[in-house]
């Protein structure tokens, strides 16, 4: 027996409304991220993650508003992301609810960051996420959404982002978000291989199938996924079931 | 029922508190040594090392009515708070309590899996003894863990996980009960296992 592979679901939230347009079926009002955290969790949601889009100082106290709705509401790991720029901003949302932060852009301009986060609440808490292209035989890592590239490498960015204390790696690959076409488990093995903290695919599940092979061709510890889930186009059972069946250890 | 969740300055103990009011006590923060005496059953949800945690309870001067609570109350250690309840670690060489016999260890790698350290995630509870608190149960349910450090070895283990190597992942004596998970982010399970704290009748 060991750890189960953790599906989680990623609900963007804008201004305090889960974005993308969910349509399950019988929850009263869809776009409310704690309706939708809840549903997630009785579907067997391994933990939820919140990404609040455009994050911006105007609307942090609508986020503070959603952590605490949901954490109130929903007793799996439950880990937000979007706009962290500080020690106050990552102390404000772990006090509202949030069970882990995910910090991106801001880790790349202020690398102590993740140092300091780490060394006053913990490595477990802090999740370094990076936005990764394909470039040639590496990977390059992107900021504010995807929108501006850097000279870091993907890989060497997370060995550093795990050295400087983060508890897990978050890897989005942009040529596979949205496209549905499995995700890039050549990215996840190269980075399984060279780090020892967990790590969490992201970006481009289509089917059943490329879930499985994330696990077993990339070695990911963790899924996250948005639209699949959002739509139903997949529950989070069948992902499960699927594993389990390639022989992972589920929580079914 | 009125439940003291301790707050010693250095654990997010918000979402214990959280999930125990989501089932309807009166749940209040005990951060002062005053504040024990008026509760009817105590809380300890610990984060961070055994070290800075021992210390700190010393500072706020809760470290002996903790002690004293311990022995009258019914008591829930979470995660640290199970730790703290033996007397040494190999994370410090700030004792603990000294409740319960014996030392916390770092996690073994017995198989050489290359484990990933610290144990994070859900795993495993297998029922080894009957007790209250996993009354409606069922064996081998998942639990939320995130540990580097374990007791290896404690007679009074109710539940053990593996994790490298097999270690306890609850125990009890007495009024005393203290999990290695965190219930209070275990789901459906872990609600079912507070709700059975709240009550548990010694």
């Amino acid at each position: 027996m060991s750890l189960a592979v953790r599906i989680i679901p990623c609900l963007d939230v804008r201004g305090g409304r889960v974005v993308k347009g969910i349509n399950f079926k019988d929850i009263v009002d869809a776009g409310d991220p704690a309706e939708a955290a809840k549903r997630y969790d009785a579907e067997g949601a391994d933990e939820i993650c919140m990404l609040d889009i455009d994050a911006s100082f105007e609307e942090r106290s609508t986020t503070i508003e959603t952590v605490k709705s949901i954490a109130s509401q929903v007793f799996i790991p439950f880990t937000v992301g979007g706009g962290i720029k500080s020690l106050k901003d990552v102390d404000m949302l772990l006090k509202s609810g949030a069970d882990k932060v995910s910090i991106n852009t801001s880790a790349i301009l202020n690398p102590d960051l993740i140092e300091e986060a780490s060394k006053e609440y913990g490595a477990q808490c802090i999740v370094l996420a990076i936005d990764a292209k394909q470039d040639g035989e590496t990977w390059n890592v992107y900021t504010h959404g995807g929108k501006n590239k850097t000279e870091l490498d993907a890989i060497e960015w997370a060995k550093k982002g795990q050295d400087l204390g983060a508890g897990e790696i978050l890897m989005t690959s942009m040529d596979k978000d949205g496209t549905k076409s499995g995700f890039d488990n050549n990215l996840y093995m190269e980075l399984s291989n060279n780090l020892s903290i967990p790590v969490i695919a992201s970006g481009g599940a289509g089917e059943l199938s490329h879930l499985v092979d994330a696990v077993k061709l990339g070695k990911a510890d963790a899924l996250l996924a948005a639209s699949i889930f959002h739509y139903e186009e997949i529950s989070i059972k069948k992902v499960k079931q699927a594993l389990q069946t390639e022989g992972f250890e589920v929580r079914l | 029922m009125h439940l003291g969740v301790v707050d010693y300055g250095a654990s997010n103990i918000h979402s214990v508190a959280r999930a125990l009011e989501s089932l309807g006590p009166k749940v209040s923060i005990v951060d002062t040594p005053d504040k024990f005496k008026s509760v009817d059953k105590l809380v300890f949800p610990g984060q961070g090392s055994m070290g800075s945690c021992v210390k700190k309870l010393k500072e706020t001067e809760m470290f002996n009515p903790l002690l004293e609570a311990i022995k009258s109350k019914p008591f829930l250690g979470i995660c640290l708070g199970l730790q703290i309840l033996f007397n040494s670690s190999e994370e410090s060489t700030e004792k603990g309590l000294g409740v319960i016999n014996g030392s916390i260890t770092k996690i073994k790698d017995l198989n050489k899996e290359n484990l990933k350290i610290p144990h994070m995630g859900w795993n495993n509870v297998k029922i080894e003894k009957k007790h209250e608190l996993f009354s409606g149960i069922e064996d081998k349910q998942f639990f939320y863990f995130v540990h580097s450090f374990v007791a290896a070895n404690a007679e009074t283990g109710i539940t053990t996980t593996h994790y490298g190597e097999k270690f306890i992942s609850s125990l009890a004596t007495e009024n005393i009960f203290a999990t290695q998970f965190h219930p209070e982010k275990s789901g459906e399970i872990g609600l079912k296992f507070l709700e059975n704290f709240i009550n548990w009748k010694i």
